[in-house]
């Protein structure tokens, strides 16, 4: 199942959106808490939030889920009275995890395959801002190993090491008419293989409260050689490009989590993200033609990020849980520095889950996830173009897993 | 049961939400202010009529800025709107220069498109030749003429000397006796743009002033007043522009002396410079002097080429640059002076009769310098700039488009309107070939 699960993985186009690339869709249980889990031993999905929880968990398992994300942004350019939308295209993040070793024992094992940051925004072919991009597609797929132990009985920590599998494919016209009247266009598209970490503390304090902290570390997902195609006029052919380097600096996240057992039916959950995104300074862009354009060094000026979330899961009986959740996040972009690409601003998350188990080993988890995205007027300081951008998305998403 | 009815309902309410949410902006309602479009009528030269690319043709003429503030005047009560096409045709107009490569050294190669609705010429006593284009029949809200000066704008047998203006009239030329202005606003109209007075200095300044003067600066503005006054005699508001910096064109800014005299040095290194002729004589060129967009093409064989004397052309105070291709520093000085005193009257005699102006002077030299628009960078470079058509001097449509966002910027600002800007990038530049 496993190998069926990561063939559908390497598939399909793994997309997400949530705080810029940041995705935050990897647990179905969890983002029916509105995405909160790094204080909880929850389940397989510990590998991603807390692996330091890893060693907690009652049993071992194996799960897989899918969120297809319906994003729909709306862009109104300034003075004008024409409202546009993006095309509407389902991106699917996947998520895949299991755990193995003894829940006796003190040592743990598990495996995850998941997309933490992501980017699926398509415009119009001849948008308004189309000499700025027309579409970007940004997959990276994280496979981390992970080890948990087990200090003590209440202390647990684990870490993991994470592949990063990055693809891009970012399209905008160049201003330059073709005899047939349309623009030209620009297409760059490229891979990077890159690595980190991902380690974090667990920690059961009695009576009912558990603690986790967790640290995500940085990725620099670097394209090298990658295909630059310019589909411009003959004349000019021989003074673009044709290939290009960049480097896309994905951000550390730090992760404070508290998980309390109201009941033995109720959990409320509560994380803070602290999102580093200051390190995206630039998006640069550097050719191996610089006869007609330059290299490209676009200013991003993000500054670090965070999100407060607040879930809770209720078991009805032994068969039924119902999950729902609370959460804001503030955007790493400064004012002036919104593209369409990330049309990003400060956003709510509504979130409602329902699990159901017909066995002690099989479990389904639904989850959906409603994001409110603030509207946001402004003049992009590079490129000038100017106007309300507005964002909502809903992700429903399903889980299996089964446990032995 | 109770499972499949609760993973039901949510699996369709998140297709519901996802369906049916697509986020809304705040509305707007366009709103015409305390103006009254239903019938906009466009006064001008060239730049009004869509002239581009050293002709007049019917692509040209579709993205004339009068046809794209129209367009935007629908949302707030305007009416239909005719430019004097030329039919399908007759497309090619009076002719125009294509984009047809890049010779090796980079420089653009200009070919020529042959005229489309050219019917001959004739000869009129006293004017002398004038071409013919085919006529136009029909509705008329787009009075553009190319070649018009304002002091043409209320001699009666104007019609007789320019084809343009003899195609939107009824009659055969050589008896013409209707004034532009006249034929303008003879049937009602409740608003107007004018656009006039490029020309009465431009033909100086692209003659490298020769050949032509330019319009006396009292009578500029006596007519100026005389044609506002007609304009407005009905009571209709509009908008008028003030004249651009013929000087900040591509048609002076691109073959420049310091390429010239490198060009001259490539083959030539003891040369130091070049020697232009002047009103005042002879004298060595220097930055300040601009040379004319064509000279960039005859340079060639001229530099360098001796005269019957032996003296090489352009090299020696005896065979110097000859004065037509040149705008010396003096001249340029002239043009920006008349230039600014006609923009003076412009916008004394607008501010007057409480009329709208869009600043073209201001916006154009603004955009000589490389500007950022939604993504696109647009300057007064040759061909790549975006904004100037092939002759150096009349826009693209994407140039245009810039001038009628600012018309309409202009308006809203004066009568309290909210008409929305057209979008810029929906409009070419310099169409490459394949």
């Amino acid at each position: 199942m496993r190998k069926i699960l990561l063939s559908m993985l390497v598939a399909a186009p793994v997309l997400g959106f949530a705080q810029s690339f940041q995705v935050n869709l990897q647990g179905q249980k969890q983002i029916g808490m509105a995405g909160a889990g790094t204080g909880l031993a929850l389940d397989e999905a510990s590998v991603f939030f807390n692996p330091g929880a890893v060693s907690f968990l009652k049993k071992n398992g194996v799960q897989a889920g899918i969120s297809p994300l319906f994003l729909k942004t709306a862009f109104r350019a300034a003075g004008s009275d024409v409202t546009e939308y993006n095309k509407s295209k389902l991106a699917t993040p996947l998520e895949a995890y299991a755990t193995f070793g003894s829940p006796e024992g003190k040592l743990r094992f598990g495996i995850g395959i998941y997309t933490p940051f992501g980017g699926a925004m398509h415009w119009d072919e001849n948008w308004t801002g189309k000499f700025t991009v027309t579409s970007l597609d940004l997959q990276a797929i994280f496979v981390q190993p992970t080890v948990s132990y087990k200090l003590t009985d209440w202390l647990g920590i684990g870490a993991g090491f994470v592949y990063a599998n990055g693809k891009v494919d970012l399209r905008r016209a160049l201003p330059i008419t073709r005899a047939d009247g349309s623009s030209a266009t620009a297409q760059l598209e490229g891979h990077s293989h890159n690595f980190g970490w991902n380690a974090g503390i667990f920690a059961d304090a009695g009576s009912g409260l558990t603690f986790g902290i967790t640290h995500r570390s940085k990725v620099d997902a670097t394209v090298k050689d990658g295909d630059a195609r310019f589909e411009v006029p003959d004349a000019l052919r021989s003074t673009f490009p044709t290939t290009f380097n960049a480097t896309l600096n994905l951000p550390a996240t730090t992760s404070l989590g508290i998980g309390y057992k109201v009941s033995e039916q109720t959990t409320l959950a509560l994380d803070v993200n602290w999102v580093q995104w200051h390190r995206y300074k630039t998006l640069a862009f550097d050719y191996d033609n610089n006869a007609r354009i330059p290299d490209t060094e676009s200013p991003r000026n993000y500054k670090d990020a965070g999100a407060l979330r607040l879930g809770g899961q209720h078991e009805i009986d032994n068969k039924f849980v119902v999950r729902a959740g609370v959460g804001y996040a503030i955007t790493p972009v400064r004012e002036g520095y919104v593209t369409p690409e990330v049309p990003d601003a400060d956003r709510w998350l509504l979130s409602a889950g329902l699990g159901y188990k017909p066995d002690e080993r099989f479990q389904i988890d639904l989850s959906f996830l409603y994001e409110n995205v603030k509207s946001r007027t402004e003049t992009n300081l590079e490129t000038n173009l100017s106007g309300t951008f507005k964002t909502a998305a809903y992700i429903p998403g399903i889980s299996l897993s089964y446990k032995w | 049961m109770k499972f499949r009815y609760i993973s039901k309902s949510l699996l369709a309410l998140a297709v519901l939400a996802a369906a049916s949410c697509k986020p809304e902006l705040s509305s707007v309602n366009p709103e015409k202010g305390n103006a009254d479009f239903s019938r906009y009528i466009a006064v001008g030269n060239s730049l009004t009529a869509g002239f581009a690319d050293a002709g007049l043709y019917l692509d040209g003429q579709k993205n004339s800025y009068p046809e794209m503030i129209a367009a935007q005047l629908k949302t707030v009560g305007g009416g239909d709107f005719y430019t004097p096409f030329f039919n399908a045709n007759q497309a090619n107009g009076s002719g125009y220069k294509k984009l047809q490569g890049f010779a090796p050294n980079g420089n653009p190669v200009i070919g020529d498109v042959a005229p489309g609705a050219e019917t001959g010429s004739v000869t009129i006593p006293g004017i002398g030749t004038v071409k013919r284009l085919a006529k136009y029949t029909g509705e008329i809200n787009n009075f553009g003429v190319p070649g018009i000066k304002l002091i043409h704008a209320g001699v009666a047998a104007y019609g007789n000397a320019n084809p343009y203006f003899e195609r939107m009239l009824p009659g055969s030329i050589g008896t013409h006796n209707t004034a532009y202005l006249d034929f303008a606003t003879a049937k009602p109209y409740t608003f107007f743009s004018c656009w006039l007075g490029n020309n009465d200095v431009l033909g100086y300044a692209s003659g490298g002033g020769v050949g032509d003067t330019p319009t006396d600066k009292n009578t500029f503005a006596a007519a100026y007043t005389a044609a506002i006054a007609r304009l407005t005699a009905n009571g209709a508001k509009g908008v008028v522009a003030t004249i651009p910096d013929v000087s900040t064109t591509p048609y002076f800014r691109t073959v420049t002396y310091a390429l010239l005299l490198a060009t001259v040095k490539a083959s030539a290194p003891q040369v130091t410079a070049l020697v232009i002729q002047t009103k005042s004589g002879p004298r060595a060129a220097t930055d300040q002097d601009l040379f004319i967009l064509p000279f960039g093409t005859l340079a060639p064989t001229l530099l360098g080429k001796p005269n019957v004397g032996g003296l090489p052309y352009g090299l020696h105070p005896g065979n110097p640059i000859e004065d037509q291709y040149v705008l010396d520093k003096d001249e340029v000085a002239l043009v920006k002076d008349f230039t600014n005193s006609y923009n003076q009257s412009i916008k004394s005699v607008a501010a007057s009769k409480n009329l709208a102006v869009m600043d073209a002077n201001a916006l154009l030299t603004q955009y000589a310098t490389k500007q950022t628009v939604n993504g696109i960078e647009l300057s007064s470079a040759f061909v790549t700039g975006n904004l100037f058509s092939l002759d150096g001097i009349h826009l693209t449509p994407m140039g245009y488009a810039l001038t009628a966002s600012e018309f309409i910027k202009a308006i809203n600002k004066q009568y309290g309107s909210t008409i929305p800007t057209p979008d810029i990038t929906r409009f070419r530049g310099v169409v490459f070939p394949q």
